[in-house]
């Protein structure tokens, strides 16, 4: 009974700031939080892939062994986490770092470029006056 | 089995809280005060699905680095964004 | 007043319709590993020497992929100092920093950081970890280090970013040539057990993987304490001249 209940509470909690970090892209003005909403965003669909991989397990363990003997083969396979969904996001957190701290940078040159941080006023300051 | 359970339920339920006063918030270093603590939430959920290794990554990474880059940013452009959203 | 409202409105929702969910629709929460896992995980110590089956698939069964990815943290890095790039001088004041409690405080926890970050990525084949975390946690110390004392101070000490980049491009070099060199005896370019050895003296070495960590370390660490000294540059250096 709990178990459903925390099961569905994780998709519905996911699917909520899923989209209020949409919501924080389109609608907001600065520039500055359009990045901390893709930060979240990115990081919420992180997780949801880790949740892909989740059992019900009782004591749920890392995938790591103890020793080199490899007795313990038969207890891992049953009652360790997925290590597989594991390894493609920590690909995907680096590749994430990579290309915000370079959005990151571009805000930085975009004011110095036009003197504002607004994001509709920064498009029309670079439209009138183009770019040297 | 009850703990897991009941850390799970909390820190999702924290994360909302998070993520929501970090959306509407006009001064920036308070949002990026409250994106670090959803990164705590966000690791503390990792944690109790068994995956360690994210954890430790993660947690290195959003709160350490993005804070200090946000704050980096922040300090070389405007800290309050305008009233009136679109 | 407004916000609260609507905080309290989302936590409902979500609360609620989990609780109405499971009874109208049957749920079956998930209780085994699919059989793909399930391989990896019984046949990681025979095939990769290392005892952690997420090193052993981030760095042997699929290791080309994050060479690739290291590629592309390169990439962006090279990017920023682009950006950044300063070539006049910076005036030499005395150096003021924060006051004698913070600057005692933060002695204190970089050693505890460094020492941290060392051992996570040094037993990277045998604990959860490995070369990118340490690497992330070496960077956070010294972006403690700029606020606390001034940045005069590192300068003074011999940490600029001309030897920070170098220190990158020599461990980004090496990590091409663990990456390569198996194909002098016409293995494939990402082997493990096949060219380097598993055990050496007693010591667990897990072949190719404790040396990809080590190199990641050093990249990851000095990549981005260059980009922190210089995004700590003041905006005056940046006006007039030519350096836009």
């Amino acid at each position: 009974m709990l178990e459903e209940f925390t099961f569905t509470l994780l998709i519905s909690v996911l699917a909520i700031n899923f989209l209020i970090s949409i919501y924080g892209i389109v609608y907001r003005r600065s520039l500055t939080k359009k990045l901390i909403s893709l930060t979240i965003l990115s990081d919420t669909v992180f997780v949801a892939i880790i949740l892909a991989g989740l059992i019900y397990t009782y004591p749920i363990v890392p995938p790591v062994y103890s020793d080199m003997q490899g007795g313990e083969a038969e207890f891992l396979a049953t009652h360790a986490s997925d290590p597989l969904p594991q390894a493609l996001v920590l690909t995907g957190i680096v590749i994430g770092l990579a290309t915000n701290s370079l959005i990151a940078f571009g805000i930085i040159q975009t004011y110095r470029l036009t003197g504002t941080i607004d994001a509709r006023k920064a498009v029309k300051t670079l439209l009138e006056e183009g770019v040297e | 089995m009850i703990i897991t359970l009941i850390l799970l339920i909390a820190s999702s339920i924290l994360s909302i809280v998070f993520v929501y006063m970090a959306i509407t918030e006009r001064d920036l270093l308070k949002a990026t005060a409250f994106s670090a603590g959803q990164s705590i939430c966000y690791a503390t959920i990792l944690q109790a699905m068994g995956a360690a290794d994210i954890a430790m990554t993660y947690v290195a990474v959003s709160a350490g680095l993005y804070s200090a880059i946000l704050v980096f940013v922040i300090s070389k452009t405007e800290r309050f964004e305008e009233v009136g959203s679109e | 007043m407004k916000r609260v409202i609507v905080l309290v409105v989302l936590v409902l929702i979500a609360v609620v319709s989990s609780v109405i969910t499971p009874l109208v629709i049957s749920i079956e929460v998930p209780r085994c590993l699919r059989d793909l896992s399930r391989y990896y995980i019984i046949n990681t110590i025979k095939d990769t020497a290392s005892p952690e089956a997420v090193a052993a698939i981030v760095w042997d069964y699929r290791g080309l992929d994050t060479v690739y990815e290291t590629l592309v943290l390169y990439l962006a890095i090279v990017g920023g100092l682009t950006i950044f790039m300063y070539t006049g001088e910076l005036a030499r004041e005395t150096p003021v920093g924060l006051t004698l409690l913070s600057r005692t405080a933060t002695k204190i926890i970089t050693v505890l950081i460094s020492t941290v970050s060392a051992a996570i990525a040094f037993h990277g084949h045998l604990t959860p970890g490995g070369g990118f975390p340490g690497g992330s946690a070496l960077a956070v110390a010294t972006m403690l280090i700029i606020p606390v004392f001034s940045i005069n101070t590192l300068l003074e000490k011999g940490v600029t970013s001309t030897k920070l980049v170098a220190i990158r491009g020599v461990s980004l070099t090496g990590l091409g040539l663990v990456a390569l060199l198996p194909v002098i005896r016409g293995l494939e370019i990402v082997t493990n057990q096949r060219f380097y050895p598993g055990y050496l003296d007693g010591f667990i070495l897990s072949g190719s993987i404790s040396l990809y960590n080590l190199l990641e370390f050093l990249a990851v660490a000095s990549g981005f304490t260059a980009v922190a000294l210089y995004l700590s540059i003041p905006e005056e250096y940046y006006k007039g001249g030519d350096n836009a």
